[in-house]
């Protein structure tokens, strides 16, 4: 729902004037504003993001008296939402001490890759020899369809075809079984 | 919690606000603070034996005129950065008007006096303890209004520190005046304005850390 300023205004002064269903339409309407807001500036998504929509809309709640009546809604809640989102990160990164925070990503990075790898090896078994291991050849260990023509014995078009029947096999599988 | 329980929870919290809730909240910090102040300096080093009669001069007003004025201007600024959008901050410039104007009675009372006492109105007797006087009695009123920001939402907690600095050094000095028999324009242009001045830099140092809120 697109929400203007002129709403908005009209909301947050009826809330100050104590009318709880301006208020409760107000917040509705701004919590979906502040996800997109944060969603164009957090890559780290998701937690983050709705821990910090619930941070600025408990901060639009108890400063609320700061709005002044005369000047522009968003401006006064963009505000707000940008000072939350450094308050935010600098509040996390005291929490997580910078070096192992390092130690913390390279771990994970690391088991994710290895988890990608198993997958990969996984799905590669339920092709045929020759597809598989062209693939595995041109894709994963970085040989010219010559090099990979030359380890395998085989021609350079068997090559070149056998990767584009195991990458659509895999793809197929891939999407069946995200279905 | 989910968003949806939280709106929930927040509108049925809601209460009503005031007009120029802002205005009233800082005014009541200073004015709480203000009567700290001169409590103190009325009970450690009197108010000036002549205040009824000083008050009855111009030279009193000269300088309560130059302090009430940097008050008031110092309540707008600190209104402004008390808000997460200050918005534009070029008419906190004028705050120099007290200052010029300040100076230019202080040229003319040099040119009506010999030179040879020029060095007398300047110094007076007491410059120096006026300044760290008004810095002094600064710290009760910045307490006063750490209150108010308590409730408030500054965003460039700097700029809101040096407001809220020059605002308590401003009101101080209006407390100071109670005790200061000085006179002279040049005095109180140098002395009292240092000792703002000093609040100003306290403040500006102190409210990244003192006015961070949650």
């Amino acid at each position: 729902m697109p929400a203007d300023e002129q709403q908005l205004r009209a909301w947050m002064i009826g809330a100050l004037d104590g009318d709880a269903a301006d208020y409760a339409s107000l917040l509705r309407t701004l919590a979906p504003l502040l996800r997109a807001f944060y969603g164009r500036r957090v890559v780290s998504g998701g937690d983050d993001i709705e821990d910090m929509v619930q941070e600025t809309l408990i901060a639009v709640h108890t400063r609320r008296a700061t709005y002044d009546r005369n000047r522009a809604f968003t401006a006064w809640l963009f505000a707000i939402a940008r000072y939350k989102m450094i308050d935010h990160f600098r509040r996390s990164r005291r929490e997580v001490p910078l070096d192992e925070l390092e130690g913390t990503l390279i771990a994970e990075d690391s088991t994710t890759d290895s988890q990608a790898q198993r997958d990969v090896d996984e799905l590669l078994k339920t092709l045929p020899p020759k597809q598989a291991g062209a693939i595995r050849a041109t894709r994963l260990e970085g040989m010219s369809v010559a090099e990979a023509a030359a380890a395998g014995g085989i021609g350079e078009s068997d090559v070149k075809v056998s990767v584009h029947r195991g990458l659509k096999a895999l793809a197929a599988r891939i999407r069946g079984t995200a279905r | 919690m989910n968003t949806e329980q939280l709106i929930g929870a927040l509108s049925r919290d809601l209460k009503p606000v005031r007009r120029y809730a802002v205005g009233r909240r800082l005014a009541l910090g200073v004015v709480a603070g203000a009567l700290v102040s001169a409590a103190l300096i009325l009970l450690t080093l009197g108010s000036r034996p002549d205040l009824w009669l000083a008050m009855q001069g111009s030279t009193f007003w000269v300088k309560w005129g130059y302090t009430l004025s940097l008050t008031v201007a110092a309540i707008f600024a600190t209104a402004r950065l008390a808000r997460p959008d200050p918005g534009n901050l070029r008419p906190l410039w004028w705050a120099v008007v007290p200052v010029l104007l300040l100076a230019t009675i202080g040229v003319v009372e040099l040119m009506r006096t010999p030179s040879t006492n020029w060095l007398g109105m300047w110094l007076g007797h007491s410059w120096h303890v006026c300044p760290w006087l008004v810095l002094l009695l600064a710290v009760p009123i910045f307490i006063g209004l750490l209150w108010s920001f308590r409730r408030l939402a500054p965003t460039r907690l700097r700029a809101a520190g040096a407001a809220a600095g020059l605002l308590a050094g401003a009101s101080a000095a209006t407390v100071y005046c109670l005790h200061c028999p000085e006179v002279s324009a040049i005095f109180v242009l140098t002395w009292y304005s240092l000792g703002i001045l000093l609040a100003v830099l306290g403040g500006a140092l102190l409210g990244p850390r003192l006015m961070r809120w949650r």
